[in-house]
């Protein structure tokens, strides 16, 4: 079944420019989508027409066989949750705070957390290794902690689908791995819905069932992320040679520039290098 | 505060805080250049008026302008609080940003232009001092758009501006203004608790206290405002509706606050401030318990003023003035944070 649904979707932010042309693709639910593309080519602009941040000029949106424009603020926050790369809030929110905000969508009048709400608060807590930081503020966390603290917001608000800018723009490699191993078994245990944009090739084609890459010319690709993560596709759309190798089961490309110490190497296919 | 808060525990602490009010007023109120003696009010009003003048001190001058103090307090505190958590930028305030220099460009326009037509029996000068506010308000949230999210400096610097503009507009009204008028404006401008009749007072109350009862309901909201737009959205919070109504709330009780007192400045940032050290940000908790402590700053403030120079009354504008410049810069550069010795 299809939990997110678009078709012939086109944006421009000006009248005559179209970033996104004619897009149409289907998200199963459960699923895990990566989003790729060179700068410019409408990822963030894409993930904002699905979380209903930006609307659509041609085209629809359907999110649970619903039309996304009919969906209220509130009802739009119960199904879809959105991380985007960790910020400092300007006060000083500690993590169980900034956590608890998730419920916001399902507060009543004063605005307090019902029981119901703080199980979800803890759950969210314990899944991805926050609780021991809780009652910490976010600017003393680092950031690859503090991305951990918007998932866990992000799962607080019990959503089927999860939506994410970037999120490890900025982290070191472990906590890359970390986030993206988070994202896999909420995924795999809760059976979410996930949709993340990324830089990373490499994880992306290592974590996501199904990918979408965004060309900078309003071209795109849809299907599964080994098909689409090829090594074609990707000096095509990124403009960049590489090298692509592979370790069992794992594709990996290697930008390779102009002074690359062995520029052999370019072009080199997985298949030759086994 | 490590724990997430709950309606119980806010409960207790805001009941703690009114009982700390309750006090602080009783004691202000007994305090004053007239020495009065509790016993003696105590006993009631006597047979026939004049009997107890201890008692009609208390009762008829002294009670109405610890309350009158308490409710500007609160009010200029709330404010203060909205437009901080709105703006994004902990050193908003209404006075800092003109905005009550708009209500009392609009409470001026009507006294010096003797208008005396009535609103749905809102008097004008109450109307005009909402307008004046809530205009003002319009053009620093506009202007906000503008500077962007980490500006937290040159929203002020707008805010600065406009204060100096419509300063010089009071100023010219207030000069070609009779000389019966002149010296009360002019205590007034400087934010000048004096004694109300009761039924100003009730009016008053009742709008300061639905104001605050009406941004306490979108409190929760204003949490997750703080983070920003984007976030707030995906967090199922209509930005634009909360952000509107919390504005005009912050302008309704804004311009109350400037009716009664004129331009009293920097309650709106030394109280959310301290409360947000020891209480956390959480608007929930933040609001009520700022709008309380405002209250208690300002009795204080006021009964200094009344009482330093005996019979010669200071603005209480003037107070809060001397306490809160200082406190500003102090902040300004602590959250400038260019200033790295004081960070």
């Amino acid at each position: 079944m299809s939990i997110i649904k678009v078709e012939n979707l086109s944006f421009g932010y000006r009248s005559k420019e179209e970033i996104l042309k004619e897009i149409s693709f289907e998200v199963t639910s459960g699923t895990f989508l990566a989003i790729a593309g060179p700068n410019g080519a409408g990822k963030t602009t894409l993930l904002n027409l699905l979380c209903g941040l930006l609307s659509a000029k041609a085209g629809s949106i359907n999110i649970d066989t619903t039309p996304i424009e009919t969906y209220s603020v509130k009802e739009l926050a119960q199904k879809i949750a959105v991380v985007r790369q960790e910020f400092i809030p300007v006060f000083d929110f500690t993590v169980v705070q900034v956590v608890s905000m998730a419920r916001t969508p399902y507060l009543g009048t004063f605005g307090f957390e019902s029981q119901t709400d703080k199980k979800f608060i803890n759950e969210a807590l314990e899944m991805t290794d926050t609780a021991r930081f809780s009652s910490r503020p976010l600017a003393e966390l680092s950031g690859g902690e503090r991305q951990r603290v918007f998932i866990a917001r992000a799962l607080a608000q019990n959503t089927p689908i999860l939506l994410l800018d970037e999120p490890t723009a900025f982290l070191d490699l472990k906590h890359q791995v970390d986030i993206y191993d988070l994202l896999k078994t909420m995924q795999q245990e809760k059976g979410k819905t996930i949709v993340a944009v990324t830089h990373d090739i490499n994880l992306g084609a290592q974590y996501a069932d199904v990918a979408l890459l965004l060309g900078a010319d309003s071209s795109y690709q849809h299907g599964y992320a080994a098909e689409v993560f090829s090594a074609e596709q990707i000096e095509r759309v990124f403009g960049v040679r590489g090298f692509t190798g592979r370790i069992d089961r794992e594709k990996f490309f290697i930008p390779l520039g102009k002074f690359a110490k062995d520029s052999s190497q370019i072009g080199r296919k997985p298949d030759s290098s086994a | 505060m490590a724990e997430t808060l709950t309606s119980g525990k806010l409960t207790i602490r805001v009941v703690i805080c009114l009982a700390v009010l309750v006090v602080v007023m009783c004691l202000c109120a007994v305090v004053g250049t007239q020495e009065i003696s509790l016993k003696k009010v105590f006993a009631g009003p006597g047979q026939k008026p004049g009997e107890n003048i201890d008692y009609e001190i208390f009762v008829g001058v002294r009670l109405p302008r610890v309350i009158l103090a308490a409710l500007v307090g609160a009010a200029l505190a709330c404010s203060g609080v909205i437009l901080q958590a709105i703006l994004r930028n902990p050193l908003a305030d209404p006075y800092i940003l003109g905005i009550s220099s708009g209500a009392g460009l609009g409470a001026i326009t009507a006294v010096i232009f003797g208008i005396t037509w009535n609103f749905w029996g809102g008097s004008p000068m109450a109307v005009f001092a909402f307008a004046g506010a809530l205009g003002t308000v319009w053009l620093v949230w506009f202007i906000g758009r503008f500077t962007g999210k980490s500006q937290v400096t040159s929203l002020l610097l707008a805010g600065v501006v406009i204060n100096a503009f419509l300063s010089a507009v009071i100023m010219f009204l207030t000069s070609i203004a009779k000389s019966d008028q002149l010296r009360l404006t002019i205590y007034w401008l400087m934010g000048n608790i004096t004694e109300k009749s009761l039924s100003v007072l009730g009016v008053s109350a009742a709008c300061i206290l639905a104001g605050i009862f009406a941004l306490f309901c979108i409190s929760h909201r204003l949490n997750v405002l703080t983070l920003g737009e984007e976030e707030a959205k995906g967090l199922g919070v209509d930005t634009t509706k909360t952000r509107a109504a919390a504005f005009g709330l912050a302008a309704f009780i804004t311009a109350v606050a400037v009716k009664l007192s004129g331009l009293v400045g920097f309650v709106g940032l030394i109280i959310p401030h301290g409360v947000r050290l020891i209480f956390g940000p959480d608007h929930r908790q933040l609001l009520p318990v700022s709008g309380i402590i405002g209250g208690i700053f300002l009795v204080i403030a006021d009964t200094l003023a009344r009482t330093v120079f005996g019979q010669e009354q200071l603005p209480v504008g003037v107070i809060t003035a001397i306490a809160g410049g200082p406190f500003f810069l102090f902040l300004l550069a602590k959250y400038s944070r260019k200033v790295s010795w004081l960070k």
